[in-house]
């Protein structure tokens, strides 16, 4: 999973409400996170959809519904791009201070 | 337990970083608009043109090539574009440029963008063309 495609599955604020639900409240069915939630149990639904493809809820099977717990993992990709793209820019800056002086 | 960190991702996520020159503005403005100088210090080959609108493609040395658009030219100040790879990662980056003293304060900030490769605006689906230096290298 790429860094922008995680951030793009949390830039949505509802989205990020169902996850920092489910990541204090520990795992949870769509019917029992949009009971407490201003929004229907199919808008839930389709975030928890774009939550797993972001990688960042697990899918646990449970009778006819579908419980999700928070998988912080692609957290790190965040993190990690960060780190990266600073140490690019201190690189070059260094690179132009060298080149111009 | 997690709601810090997700209280900070509502806001953006970018790097920043400066430096002090001792080169006035002017001097440094080169170094941001011209691709030669650019690439110099980009670590790859860069084509821009600097105007809004202009295109900009770093061919890095290594890596993959990023390609996107100049979005504002304030001539001796600021420089701002978005860009991004093949598989995505659009990223705006902003430079600014400031006398101090004799000399020149650069600052850079590269924010993530976050765009899902298929909800990018459509002059983000498919790179410029023609990449002079790319089909010279060919």
């Amino acid at each position: 999973m790429q860094p922008h495609e995680v951030f793009a599955a949390l830039a949505d604020p509802t989205r990020l409400e169902v996850l920092t639900r489910l990541a204090n409240s520990g795992p949870s069915t769509a019917t029992e996170l949009s009971a407490s939630m201003p929004v229907s149990r199919q808008a839930v639904t389709k975030h928890l959809a774009a939550l797993d493809a972001a990688g960042l809820v697990d899918r646990h099977p449970s009778g006819r519904e579908v419980r999700y717990s928070f998988d912080p993992g692609p957290l790190g990709d965040l993190v990690e791009w960060v780190e990266t793209v600073g140490s690019t820019w201190d690189r070059r800056l260094d690179r132009l201070s060298r080149s111009i002086e | 337990m997690h709601g810090e960190f997700f209280e900070d991702l509502t806001g953006e996520i970018s790097v920043e970083r400066s430096i002090d020159l001792s080169v006035p503005p002017d001097s440094v403005w080169q170094h941001l608009t011209d691709g030669d100088l650019l690439g110099d210090w980009m670590e790859g080959e860069v084509e821009i043109t600097a105007r809004p609108g202009g295109s900009i493609t770093l061919l890095p040395e290594e890596g993959d090539l990023v390609w996107g658009t100049v979005e504002e030219v304030i001539p001796g100040k600021r420089l701002q574009w978005s860009w991004r790879t093949d598989e995505g990662m659009p990223t705006q980056v902003e430079i600014e440029i400031g006398s101090a003293g004799e000399g020149t304060t650069l600052s850079v900030r590269e924010t993530l963008l976050p765009w899902t490769t298929t909800g990018l605006p459509p002059q983000w689906v498919d790179p410029p063309s023609p990449m002079a230096f790319l089909s010279a290298a060919a």
